[in-house]
């Protein structure tokens, strides 16, 4: 009787599950197809054509978007748009996939670097590609690192909107009292460790550098060398299969990571992404370097400005790295037009990403939120410059994206799995520094574990 | 009986002693306990670049409670907590009558299938929620209920646990009772109504409230089966309130205690019903 039971019981959960997971609407259509409607604005019925874009800006981020968007919707009689917060980029995607086969679907959507290949995958945008050609739309004053980072098979799928990435920040106080010279911050790998052991040694602070267990260490510095992350030319030409970074060059950046840790010239504030500690050793004397998000400067400014770290004056450099022929990658998000959209919501939702990235919105966008202009024009538009000479800490994040070399490498890694393989990262990196894992051992099985991830994915996908 | 006094006084210092150590203790541990629950308040009434002062402030000298009408009126959480008390209090409605009613019929009634029926009834509590989200979510589309109350309440009407839970308190129910109000001349719905809730009332209030928390608490699915602030609840309203600049930092203290008000509440109301209903059935009589 109870054995019967339990079997009852298990066949009914095994029902209601298989129901539950019974696919739903797969999109037809193929990947890079797709016409953009660039002229369908003319032929609406009745104007202004609304649209609505959900976005992930916080708070204050996301009052320079309504002004944008106020300023849009004021300057013309065609469009009116209506911006929807949906939170965050994961519950955005989330809710995006769940509109998926007739649910609801926004006009345009703000959708995060890493989930790029998802984007391609779910089958359901107009490449912007498309737009920029029937539009005959002039992109050379685009960031060209910016574009190529959106760029796969050679079709733009997303418009870059808000683009940031990591910066070196360091304490020029502390510099000037362990000898060091406030005004030229190390740029090589061999240059922080030689600050950090003078900072050490002269007793200026326990330990010189501060690393926040984070992916970036592995993508950008590989990027910086100039070595792919995934195959498949870093899965530009197709879709990656495999990870690339268990090399030479991966091996030498974790390496260099665990020796400054058991040097005691680094002090490791452990994951997630989102902590601060790395920040706060800065502000508590444990240390005086570190790498983190441009976005954090304007945070990082205020809690200095509010005078509760007199030891501490922020300096902001480009991001040391390896040597080689690269640069930093490009972070951030786009937005993109989802193909459910009607043709004149379509070439409505065009418009308005026009708008939003032309060099004037961009200045003001970059200044209201530190964000880094996608267009080389807006530099010169006089808000920028002002807002720049101001607090020149802003540029340095836009300089090193126009600097270096432009290559497969500095376009960046196309993952589908990509929050699955940074987790691997992560924890070969917390393994290495916190259980004394061998470096290669720990690199060996970020890779192995990425590479289960990816060919699961892309079985999953087909 | 003289030799018996000092050991007496000695026997009741040394209690009194221990009753002493176990309030100090029970003391430290309600601090423990209580304190992030008094830094949000408190962080709510602070400066930002107060709360991002090390050492932090332990108090509110100059109390902000621009913070609040912030949080009010810009953060709509008014309307969002509108709409949660609509939605929860649905929800929870919903789950305790049909708990009550399921319960009924599985306790109280024979018929055909009542096994198996009430195995596919305990089945669906081992289906977790994320793997019927899309297919609710597209039933809840296709009913065109997305962006209403209606989509946020309906999913949730009915809950397996709620009625596994009632059915065994039901059970303890005498079966004497069931035959004598029989002879009294009740029905099945006067005899559910006047004796079996009734003694089963801390279950079901205990129900009630967990249902309510649960209800309160939802994300994913508000956030995902609402467009904007007329529909959506307080726990989304709370994540657009986040901010990664420190200007607004209280305000999304401020948010954070608006949304737990009403749990505060609820929990003071039922506090006994909730302790008793989590002893009910541990000891008999």
């Amino acid at each position: 009787m109870h054995r019967a039971r339990r079997s009852v019981l298990l066949v009914a959960a095994v029902a209601g599950i298989a129901l539950a997971l019974v696919p739903v609407g797969a999109s037809p259509a193929g990947a890079a197809s797709g016409k953009c409607p660039v002229k369908a604005l003319d032929q609406a019925k009745s104007k202004p054509v609304d649209i609505v874009m959900w976005h992930s800006m916080p708070r204050a981020s996301e009052e320079t978007l309504q002004r944008l968007t106020d300023q849009f919707n004021a300057s013309q009689g065609d469009v009116r748009v209506k911006l929807l917060n949906t939170t965050s980029y994961d519950d955005t995607f989330t809710k995006y996939r769940a509109g998926l086969g007739g649910g609801d679907l926004p006009d345009v959507v703000q959708i995060q670097d890493t989930s790029l290949q998802g984007m391609i995958d779910s089958q359901s945008v107009v490449p912007i590609a498309a737009c920029i050609k029937a539009d005959k739309y002039d992109t050379s004053d685009f960031v060209p690192r910016v574009l190529d980072y959106w760029t796969v098979a050679n079709t733009l799928y997303g418009m870059p909107f808000n683009v940031s990435n990591p910066v070196f920040y360091y304490n020029k106080l502390a510099f000037e009292k362990a000898g060091l010279d406030p005004n030229k911050p190390p740029a090589t790998l061999e240059e922080v460790r030689a600050a950090a052991q003078k900072l050490v040694d002269s007793g200026t602070t326990k330990y010189g550098y501060s690393i926040k267990l984070d992916p970036w260490y592995l993508e950008h510095w590989l990027a910086k060398a100039g070595k792919p992350y995934v195959n498949n030319s870093n899965g530009r030409k197709q879709r990656a299969t495999s990870v690339v970074f268990d090399t030479k060059a991966g091996q030498e950046i974790f390496s260099w990571l665990d020796s400054m840790v058991d040097d005691k010239l680094a002090l490791n504030t452990g994951p997630p992404a989102g902590n601060i500690d790395n920040l706060l050793a800065i502000g508590a004397g444990n240390a005086a370097m570190t790498i983190d998000t441009s976005g954090n400067l304007g945070t990082i400014l205020q809690v200095l400005g509010s005078g509760q770290f007199p030891n501490v004056e922020i300096g902001v450099a480009p991001m040391p790295g390896p040597v080689g022929k690269g640069g930093v990658l490009v972070g951030g998000a786009a937005l993109y037009i989802p193909k459910s959209s009607s043709p004149e919501k379509q070439a409505a939702a065009w418009k308005f990403i026009k708008f939003l990235d032309e060099p004037a919105s961009q200045a003001q966008w970059s200044v209201g939120t530190g964000y880094v202009p996608v267009r080389k024009s807006a530099i010169e538009d006089p808000v920028l410059e002002a807002a720049w000479a101001k607090t020149p800490e802003y540029k340095v994040a836009y300089d090193q994206l126009v600097t270096g070399v432009n290559n497969v490498a500095t376009a960046g890694p196309v993952i589908g799995p990509y929050s699955a393989v940074r987790e691997a990262v992560v924890n070969a990196l917390t393994q290495m520094l916190t259980q004394g894992v061998d470096p290669k051992a720990a690199l060996a099985t970020a890779a192995d574990k990425s590479n289960q991830e990816i060919e699961a994915y892309n079985a999953r996908v087909g | 009986m003289r030799a018996e006094r000092p050991a007496g006084v000695a026997e009741r210092r040394r209690r009194r002693l221990r009753l002493a150590g176990r309030y100090l203790l029970m003391t430290g541990l309600a601090l423990v306990v209580l304190f992030p629950i008094y830094i949000t308040v408190v962080n709510s009434l602070l400066r930002p670049d107060q709360i991002a002062a090390r050492p932090p402030s332990l108090f509110p000298t100059d109390p902000q409670w621009s913070s609040y009408r912030i949080a009010w009126t810009d953060g709509h959480m008014g309307r969002y907590l509108l709409n949660s008390a609509i939605v929860t209090t649905a929800i929870m409605v919903g789950q305790v009558v049909l708990a009550i009613l399921a319960a009924y019929a599985f306790a109280f009634l024979e018929f055909p299938g009542r096994g198996v029926l009430f195995v596919v009834f305990l089945a669906t509590m081992m289906v977790p929620f994320e793997v019927v989200f899309f297919t609710n979510y597209h039933t809840i589309a296709d009913l065109g209920l997305l962006d209403t109350y209606g989509g946020l309440i309906l999913p949730f009407l009915a809950t397996g646990f709620g009625a596994f839970l009632l059915r065994q308190a039901f059970l303890t129910v005498p079966r004497d009772l069931r035959d004598a109000a029989a002879l009294d001349g009740y029905g099945h719905f006067r005899f559910l109504w006047h004796v079996a809730v009734p003694l089963a009332r801390p279950t079901v209030a205990a129900l009630g409230v967990f249902a309510f928390l649960s209800a309160w608490g939802q994300y994913l699915w508000p956030l995902v089966a609402t467009n904007d602030e007329h529909a959506r609840t307080v726990q989304v309203g709370l994540r657009q309130l986040r901010d990664t600049s420190l200007d607004n930092i209280n305000v999304t203290f401020a948010g954070v205690v608006l949304a737990s008000i009403p749990l505060v509440l609820l929990l003071l109301v039922f506090q006994r019903q909730l302790v008793r209903g989590l002893t009910a059935g541990a000891v008999k009589g």
